[in-house]
């Protein structure tokens, strides 16, 4: 079903249903979607407004009370260029060959795809500009990514919170996938099956991080076996950076694979089986059927359920904070459990910032994702 | 007359001037009639510190006539809701049981009500029973009462005395006899299970205990001449100690501790810590009151009858604030120092202590008095204390003169006098840290203080770059705050009149 | 036209060959394990003592370690009120907020995906002036029902006058990316203004104020789930309900949702999950009454450090209701499409 059959066919609705003029009919639009509407709004209106003036100003104890002082950028400033910079961004080292390298190529990439875009059909004034806009800030992110992570410096809460989003997003999508496509089988069991794989999503995230922390324990934890024969008891994967952020991916991957497993289950089940059927029938391979009929119909669930999973997963706190508060250092601290810590010492401005520059480069993702791949995929159906 | 009959006269009369006393509507606790009135007390989910409130509130109810609602939060929260109850006027909850430290953001703002009179007046909480620091310092601030104490905290050094006795190792009398043996212990079986156990067991995670765990080992270099002294700032400019040479030692001694102990050591917090002790596993560990009973729960120790305490150890050498040097003790640097070595107990976090909301009705503040009152009275908390359940360690004269009670829950009496041996020593201590108590205080030592530890346990920072941090971050939110106003609090907490 | 089931039809590209079932059923076992064993781990922390806890991993009861029902005591007895409570209060506020938002959300799915929206430039505009005008009149220090009248009075003015001069605007896409937008900023900015707007309504520690927050919340990721489930509903069976004269709430209740029933499931079961397991605003809009469970889970971390015995309790029987509703909802998932040849 092309999209442009189905968009010809609801304005065909729309319009046909115009003649059966009840004014019940006409405002049906407005009815379906003006509760949401106004609930979102109202809800989110004040907290918005009030948290944007806080993240302006401190909070100072006075006689009688507390006051909000308004300090203009003052927050912004201490984190962006100030005291707080190497927490926030972290500290750059001096540049590695493979730094040079991985740097070179995606730059390289990015000119290809910008110079693709000008010179192509389609190309607009604001168009143009507006992937302009979007190739600097995703190169200074990876300009800032490179140089914390593949030197000799330490990457701060900002980077730590790409590197989580894009390596858990990832590997969630694909086990979910995986897991969606073998249980769609039908295999004895599967029933069986459909509701364990469920199970890690149900469990509150505190408590699955409480669930981490003592499996990872190398002292009194499961897996102590383990590690003992592989003679690793003297040391422990969760004082060394890298070992502490894999313990959180980890933690986070099991905890949402379910996720996109039952959207992506759900998406397959309800996909019309006469294609597929007529493939099989036709001589295709199960891999040609899945990449070229499965896989394209459920597009548009996929690139909804990355952009949620892409969106919860930038607001990541529950893990790094039980398992390692943060640390070693500050290792695993993502930006949300960065605004949580100094939350929790009274700077709500300070906190306010965190949260707003997380927001920005949220959007700037999500705005990204939506016009590179939703509008294609919902296109491509 | 023994000791025994002579408190229990004392009890007597004070029990018949306090029914006598309740007519005329003084402030004297528990006989009087409180029927109707509703207390909403909040604190931390427990069973530390909410369990003995709420088994003991219908007694209290019987007794007066005042229903008790116990409110939990999760600990790690309550700051917040409190300060946000408070400062939106919700005023959801007329008392609470916290944290003294926070007095320091609470007083100024007006949201805690006065105890000075009512303390004086109150016959049946014997405020003088409660000892000198306690009652001094840590319930004060600026010089009027605003806290009741239900429990004494402070740091001590506990270890496995059935060790030290076989391998001839005196119980550490400074940090560098403590990282010696623990060096000693370190790899060796402890507790007969064949595998290889730890010195030293620190909770050094981040965003948890550790702080407190280093300013323990600070104070020793920092502060030789009495509570007055302060552990923190100087106290006449308000400068930073954490870039003195003290710091400098002490942060060498915790560096050193973090590679004696189990490998998790930087990811393991206070449970970690305790568990592994009393499990049997380390020979030395820092730690509140609570291991004394921990250690002979059979429901959670391996080790009942082997563990002896101490006083935190302390330092041969201090921070001489005239010089700007580390020097060694003698008789005008470290006046209170035994055997050449100066001693800081560091009263950490301060003692759970109950607080009321200054803006709740008249009557549930008298009310609300009396039953903080009450569970403060020897009566009820010299059972508490003894209880490990409770969270509440002792904080009274009358705590320590009688053993029975220790000896009932399981101590033997080497053990109970050990450990009370070493929890009076302290308490008596001239030299007691206070902590700190300024506003924002959860600034300077959540966020600048144990985000730097973390990160120069971790090898993120230097030890002269972790100084900087600390010191540059302290003295940003002291001008931030206004430098003369944290002064002026800072000496006010300390008690120090101009 | 033929209906053709899943069942029918001999050739079907889910039948599976015996070695890839065999591979199929390694991989799954393998990835049931992972799932498992954590949670195998945690029931049998339940029913450790404190010591069996801390002193090193025991694996099976009764061989390695004895079980005992302490920690379950100490929940179900001790605690008992305080445990019973934010139980009750979980499973209202879970089940009253999910199926508002679920049953708002779809209806906003459906008319994204079935008509056309246009919020005018002028409709943004004079709710922004709206806005700023209350603003202005709290700011200014008059109370706040004052300034949200005057705000929306001069909203409804601007719009029935200014606004109908500019009414090219955003669309669909915009709203649902707006929608969506509400997720980014993360609850503990807001969590503060949050809470005094639930204290000016008078709703602090009451089910009303949860249920409306975990509305709000979660309607964003009902209607970007559900717009993908309703969008492949064939609209051809929209358009001929429509033909015979049925009204679009009608074509809506009978033939829409019935049809998205596996993706209405599994959206349900999220948003429950969700709302089931939120931490931080359960923390600050309760107090003594309306406190949930994951509180109670989180509160086990006290001075004495992670209880892991209790803890292991409370998530055992926080995520049981969870686990039976979608057994029983596991169904609905898997029933699929009985359409197929729509095309005749």
């Amino acid at each position: 079903m092309s999209s442009l059959a189905s968009s010809r066919a609801s304005r065909m609705v729309s319009a046909t249903w115009r003649p059966f003029g009840a004014r019940l009919d006409r405002s049906a639009g407005a009815v379906f979607i003006l509760p949401a509407v106004v609930v979102i709004l109202g809800f989110s209106v004040f907290p918005l407004l009030a948290s944007l003036y806080v993240s302006l100003s401190r909070l100072k104890f006075v006689a009688g009370g507390v006051e909000l002082k308004f300090v203009g950028f003052d927050n912004y400033a201490k984190l962006l260029f100030g005291i707080d910079r190497p927490h926030l961004l972290g500290v750059a080292g001096p540049l590695t060959a493979i730094g040079i390298a991985v740097l070179v190529a995606i730059y390289g990439l990015f000119a290809y795809l910008l110079f693709r875009y000008a010179r192509g059909p389609n190309r607009t004034i604001g168009g143009l500009i507006g992937r302009v806009i979007t190739t600097a800030i995703a190169g200074a992110l990876v300009w800032l990514t490179v140089n914390t992570i593949l030197t000799s410096g330490r990457p701060g809460t900002l980077v730590v919170t790409l590197v989580y989003v894009a390596v858990d997003v990832s590997v969630q999508y694909l086990l979910g996938l995986g897991l969606a496509l073998l249980v769609v089988q039908h295999l004895p069991g599967r029933r069986f099956f459909r509701v364990v794989f469920l199970l890690p999503m149900m469990i509150t995230p505190v408590g699955v991080a409480y669930l981490f922390r003592m499996l990872v324990d190398t002292s009194k934890g499961p897996l102590y076996p383990l590690y003992a024969h592989f003679g690793l008891t003297d040391v422990s994967w969760v004082i060394n950076p890298w070992g502490a952020r894999l313990a959180v991916m980890v933690g986070d991957v099991w905890q949402w694979t379910p996720f996109i497993f039952i959207v992506l289950l759900a998406a397959i089940e309800t996909l019309p089986h006469e294609l597929t059927e007529a493939a099989v029938v036709d001589g295709a391979t199960r891999w040609q059927v899945f990449w070229r009929i499965t896989f394209p119909q459920i597009l548009p669930a996929t690139t909804t359920v990355v952009l949620i999973r892409i969106i919860e997963g930038f607001k990541i706190v529950d893990l790094p904070n039980v398992l390692t508060n943060g640390g070693p250092g500050t290792a695993t601290e993502s930006l949300t459990l960065h605004a949580y810590t100094i939350w929790r010492a009274l700077d709500i401005g300070g906190s306010a910032a965190v949260a707003y520059i997380l927001l920005i480069v949220v959007t700037f993702v999500g705005v990204s994702y939506v016009n590179l791949f939703r509008r294609r995929a919902t296109a491509a159906v | 007359m023994s000791r025994h009959l002579a408190r229990a006269l004392v009890l007597l009369v004070t029990a018949v001037v306090a029914i006598t006393a309740c007519t005329n509507g003084s402030s004297s606790s528990s006989n009087q009639s409180f029927s109707g009135t509703t207390i909403r007390v909040v604190t931390f989910t427990g069973p530390q510190i909410a369990e003995p409130l709420q088994r003991r509130a219908p007694d209290f109810e019987k007794a007066t006539g005042a229903k008790v609602q116990i409110i939990t939060v999760p600990f790690s929260d309550l700051y917040q809701k409190l300060l946000t109850d408070f400062a939106t006027k919700t005023n959801s909850y007329d008392a609470t049981v916290f944290d003294p430290q926070w007095m320091g953001d609470y007083v100024p703002s007006g949201y805690l009500e006065d105890l000075t009179n009512r303390v004086q007046a109150d016959s049946a909480l014997q405020w003088n029973d409660i000892a000198p620091f306690f009652r001094d310092f840590s319930a004060t601030f600026k010089g009027k009462v605003y806290t009741i104490p239900l429990d004494g905290d402070f740091q001590m050094v506990y270890y496995r005395k059935d060790l030290f006795t076989k391998d001839g190792i005196a119980p550490p009398a400074t940090w560098d006899d403590y990282i010696a043996a623990a060096k000693h212990f370190q790899g060796k079986d402890l507790n007969g299970d064949g595998k290889a156990d730890y010195g030293s067991c620190l909770a050094m995670k981040r965003s948890a205990q550790s702080y407190w765990a280093w300013i323990s080992i600070a104070s020793a270099y920092l502060q030789s001449q009495g509570t007055k002294q302060g552990a923190f700032f100087n106290t006449d400019t308000m400068q930073p100690l954490t870039s003195s040479a003290g710091a400098a030692a002490a942060l060498d001694v915790y560096k050193q501790l973090s590679k004696i102990g189990p490998p998790e050591q930087l990811n393991q917090d206070v449970g970690d810590s305790r568990g592994l002790f009393v499990t049997g596993r380390c020979a030395l560990s820092l730690d509140w009151g609570d291991i004394g009973p921990l250690a002979v729960d059979p429901t959670q120790s391996k080790v009942q009858d082997k563990v002896g305490a101490i006083i935190l150890p302390g330092s041969k050498k201090v921070f001489d604030r005239s010089t700007n040097q580390l020097a060694d003790c003698n008789a005008t640097l470290c006046p209170y120092a035994t055997n050449g070595v100066n001693h800081a107990p560091f009263a950490a976090f301060g003692g759970w202590s109950g607080a009321i909301n200054k803006a709740a009705p008249a009557k549930v503040k008298d009310a609300a008095f009396a039953f903080l009152s009450y569970m403060s009275q020897p009566a009820q908390s010299s059972q508490d204390v003894t209880i490990g359940k409770t969270g509440f360690n002792p904080y009274r004269t009358s705590h320590f003169t009688n053993q029975g009670p220790w000896l009932s829950s399981g101590m033997s009496a080497s053990a109970a006098s050990d450990y009370l041996g070493a929890i009076q020593s302290s308490l008596q201590s001239p030299n007691m840290v206070l902590d700190l108590r300024i506003p924002q205080t959860a600034f300077y030592q959540q966020t600048a203080l144990d985000t730097a530890l973390a990160q120069f346990l971790a090898g993120e920072l230097s030890q002269s770059q972790t100084m900087a941090q600390i010191t540059d971050q302290w003295n940003k939110k002291t001008d931030e705050i206004g430098r003369t106003a944290q002064l002026d609090a800072y000496r006010s907490s300390l008690s120090i009149t101009k | 036209m033929a209906i053709m089931g899943r069942r029918h039809g001999s050739v079907s590209v889910n039948t599976v060959s015996p070695p890839a079932m065999v591979l199929s059923y390694i991989a799954l076992l393998a990835w049931t394990f992972v799932v498992l064993f954590p949670l195998y781990w945690l029931a049998i922390t339940a029913l450790k003592t404190p010591l069996e806890v801390n002193d090193g991993p025991f694996y099976i009861p009764w061989r390695d370690f004895k079980p005992t029902l302490d920690s379950w005591h100490y929940i179900f007895f001790d605690l008992r009120e305080d445990t019973f409570r934010p139980y009750f209060n979980t499973v209202v506020v879970g089940l009253t907020s999910t199926a508002i938002t679920v049953l708002l959300g779809s209806m906003a799915a459906y008319g994204l995906v079935r008509m056309r929206y246009q919020v005018g430039a002028g409709a943004i505009g004079s709710f922004v002036v709206g806005v700023a005008i209350a603003v202005v009149v709290v700011v200014a220090g008059g109370p706040w029902p004052l300034g949200l009248v005057a705000g929306f009075g001069v909203f409804v003015l601007l719009l029935q006058t200014v606004a109908r001069r500019l009414r090219r605007g955003v669309g669909n896409d915009d709203i649902a990316f707006w929608m969506i937008s509400q997720r980014m900023l993360p609850p503990v900015a807001t969590i503060i203004p949050i809470y005094i707007f639930f204290q000016q309504l008078q709703l602090l520690d009451t089910w009303g104020a949860l249920i409306i927050s975990y509305t709000a919340a979660h309607l964003p990721i009902v209607v970007w789930l559900m717009r993908d489930y309703f969008q492949s509903v064939p609209v051809e069976l929209e358009e001929s309900a429509a033909i015979d004269g049925a009204s679009p709430y009608r074509v809506f209740r009978s033939i829409v949702l019935p049809l998205a029933v596996p993706g209405l499931v599994a959206t349900f079961l999220f948003v429950l999950v969700f709302a089931w397991n939120e931490y931080l605003i359960a923390l600050f809009l309760t107090s003594a009454n309306a406190q949930t469970l994951p509180l109670t889970v989180a509160a086990q971390n006290a001075t004495r450090g992670p209880q892991w015995w209790y803890m292991s309790v409370l998530i055992l029987i926080m995520i049981g209701p969870v686990i039976a509703m979608a057994i029983a909802l596991e169904r609905y998932i898997a029933r699929g499409l009985l359409v197929g040849a729509v095309k005749g």
